[in-house]
């Protein structure tokens, strides 16, 4: 047992890691939340690196590598508030893989390996990440286990969420017009929780790196805030959430590519996990910033955001714990 | 990421409950304590013959050089067969493992044997009235008389001592020196007069720990482990051992304990409440992340030579977690559960403990802020 990314896994999350830091900045993410706009030049050099294909086949266009590669570059991108459409192209290309027909992967799956193309994914009812300006958008219902395709961008309405760095569309009503999809749809809903609940634990990571260099840095009655107990305590919670995120997402990654029978029970552990971590870690990331963290102009706001829309994707932490208790107690 | 046992693993894991299926533990007797000693150490006597009494132990001392992993394996199996705690496990988590890194030849010949053969049986006399988490502080002094040291002071959450041959016992024995520098390490036989053990009554009305009074009690010079001065990093050592292996015994049980509770939420058709279903989805999934987490904490240690901050997070997590499923386990049962002698009730009470002992939360907190966070101390 290997409870951890081999050394090729973890020199790919080093690089991702890198390459955001220089080309993803806070700023850079400010200024695209503010303007409203993704960086279309970052997305393209992505898209050249394949980071939107390195789960998909190689017949299909893709790096062929598995859902623990990808998880790890979500991790990344949470880390770095990636302003550009990936998770949202990673879950659609999740979703055709797993749902689609031989003629809706052929057609799709090559453009979003490459980045020539963008996609959604989400349930009926409910908020998707970048769906009003993606190319292709898979809609989901769980109740039935139906999903449906649409093409063209603008085919779901555009949202106005509280987070600015991503761009959200909603399905109102039921199951929209659309190509039917004949695949596994509930495997497609529950990779897409593994791999929200990879971004929600880099979020959670970047919210404890801020918080911790903050308290260290920021001095009240002549020392540091992290040295006083309450703090230091507030911070050894972030950790605890943010490390069982990460384990349980791990282990969620890894049954997607190698234990698809544990999946199901695997996805609700990372995404109840991982949207509570999400929560309470950005929460309390605002809380040990004091005044400054409640500003516009602090960075911890965006992080927060972020896990407040990840964290009901999909299914709420509430939800994936009733969903557990019934697999357990049919 | 590969979270399948090898081969070798999985041979030791068949090999485990081939064994534990030919030689079952039994039901451990409940409600009386020297009967469920005398239980777990026929348990032990049992394990010993089979030659899985110590399996982290090197083989020249009786053990089976498991790996860490395998450690674990051996640790789960147990849980999962609900098997009791041998009766030595402060002998065979904590006093031998610390023998064989400090004893001389003479001490391991000695001691090592009777410990995993439960012959002898060992108790650990670390903490005092004074000196709880901190542990640097203990009083209990020796003083030299010939080859002999003399014992004087009192100890305390001391269990098993009143079934104990022998004690781990931190003593003070330079008053002059700075706080961590003066203390020593004995191995204290507990069968003299001078050594006085009185139970301890819990809230849950047993007595697994004592208060041990000890009034110019005996310790022979050979039966100083380490050197003299050397307490505060044996006693280190022996610290170290105290979470190793066995939070997977911890957390098998606790999942068994979720188990209960959702066939106690079946039968009263409490599960049927959202409310209730949420609240037991989320110990599941606690208890399910603990196990992830001691998994990645053992797969970081075999792969980078030193723990990562897992090992200091499932000791608390799981204590936490330990006594949330128990008040979730009164809140589903209703007042029934609170009865005297029912298995939910003492298990509340007994929680409440899980976050002391072994360190407090707070401790934890301190610990994984300071260690792993590096924020400054004041």
């Amino acid at each position: 047992m290997r409870f951890d990314f081999t050394e090729d896994q973890h020199e790919i999350k080093r690089t991702a890691k890198d390459l955001l830091a220089s080309r993803s900045t806070l700023e850079k993410v400010r200024e695209a939340a503010e303007a409203g706009e993704y960086d279309a030049a970052l997305w393209k050099e992505l898209g050249e690196l394949g980071w939107p294909g390195v789960a998909i086949d190689e017949a299909h266009g893709g790096g062929g590598l598995g859902y623990v590669e990808l998880a790890g570059l979500l991790e990344e991108s949470g880390y770095a508030l990636l302003n550009g459409p990936f998770l949202a192209t990673a879950l659609c290309a999740a979703a055709i893989s797993e749902a689609g027909s031989d003629g809706q992967k052929d057609e799709w799956l090559g453009r979003l390996a490459s980045g020539e193309a963008t996609g959604a994914f989400g349930l009926v009812g409910q908020v998707v990440p970048d769906g009003a300006s993606a190319d292709v958008v898979v809609v989901a219902d769980r109740e039935s286990g139906e999903a449906r395709l649409l093409t063209g961008q603008g085919s779901l309405e555009g949202l106005d969420s509280i987070d600015p760095t991503r761009r959200y569309g909603i399905v109102e009503g039921g199951l929209p017009d659309g190509e039917p999809m004949p695949g596994d749809v509930a495997a497609a809903i529950d990779l897409g929780c593994v791999l929200t609940s990879a971004e929600l634990v880099g979020v959670c990571g970047r919210a404890l790196d801020m918080t911790v260099e903050y308290v260290k840095d920021r001095k009240q009655f002549g020392r540091p805030v992290g040295s006083f107990q309450a703090v230091q305590h507030r911070c050894a919670q972030m950790l605890l959430s943010t490390e069982g995120a990460r384990a349980s997402t791990y282990f969620a990654a890894w049954a997607a590519d190698a234990d698809r029978d544990r999946l199901p029970e695997a996805a609700s552990l990372a995404k109840s996990a991982a949207s509570k971590a999400g929560i309470e870690v950005t929460a309390s990331a605002i809380q040990a910033h004091g005044g400054i963290g409640f500003t516009w102009e602090a960075d911890v706001h965006w992080f927060y955001k972020r896990a407040q829309l990840d964290a009901a994707f999909l299914g709420s932490s509430a939800e994936h714990n009733r969903r557990l208790t019934a697999l357990v107690s049919p | 990421m590969d979270l399948t046992f090898s081969d070798q693993e999985i041979e030791f894991r068949d090999e485990l409950r081939g064994w534990l299926d030919a030689n079952r533990p039994g039901e451990e007797p409940r409600g009386d304590q020297d009967a469920a000693f005398e239980f777990r150490k026929q348990w032990q006597r049992s394990l010993f013959e089979g030659g899985w009494a110590a399996v982290h132990w090197p083989q020249e001392y009786g053990g089976r050089d498991a790996s860490l992993m395998q450690s674990a394996i051996f640790f789960e199996e147990m849980g999962k067969a609900d098997a009791p705690l041998p009766a030595n496990a402060l002998g065979l988590i904590l006093a031998g493992p610390t023998i064989m890194a400090w004893g001389t030849e003479e001490q391991k010949e000695r001691f090592l044997l009777p410990i995993l053969s439960a012959e002898e049986i060992w108790c650990q006399g670390f903490s005092e009235p004074e000196a709880g988490s901190d542990l640097a502080a203990v009083k209990t002094k020796a003083v030299r008389d010939g080859d002999d040291w003399v014992v004087t002071g009192q100890k305390v959450w001391t269990s098993a001592a009143q079934y104990s041959k022998w004690c781990m016992l931190v003593v003070r024995t330079d008053p002059d020196a700075a706080k961590h520098k003066g203390l020593s390490y004995f191995l204290m036989d507990m069968e003299q007069d001078a050594v006085q053990v009185r139970p301890l009554v819990q809230i849950t009305g047993e007595a697994e720990f004592n208060e041990l009074f000890i009034e110019e009690a005996r310790v022979p010079k050979e039966n100083v482990l380490g050197g003299e001065g050397d307490g505060w990093n044996v006693a280190l050592t022996t610290l170290m051992n105290e979470r190793s292996g066995l939070g997977f015994f911890l957390q098998t049980r606790l999942r068994l304990l979720l188990d209960r509770l959702v066939e106690d939420a079946k039968a009263n058709g409490r599960i049927e409440d959202p409310v209730v279903a949420e609240a037991l989805g989320e110990m599941h999934v606690r208890t399910e992340t603990l196990r992830f987490l001691a998994y990645r904490g053992l797969s970081i240690i075999e792969q980078h030579g030193q723990p990562g901050p897992e090992g200091s997070l499932t000791k608390w997590l799981w204590s936490e977690t330990n006594q949330m499923l128990t008040q979730l386990a009164v809140s589903v049962c209703g007042p029934a559960a609170l009865t005297e002698g029912e298995a939910w009730a003492h298990d509340l009470l007994r929680s409440r403990g899980n976050t002391i002992e072994g360190g407090t939360t707070e401790i934890l907190k301190n610990i994984v802020a300071e260690r792993v966070l590096g924020l400054p101390r004041k």
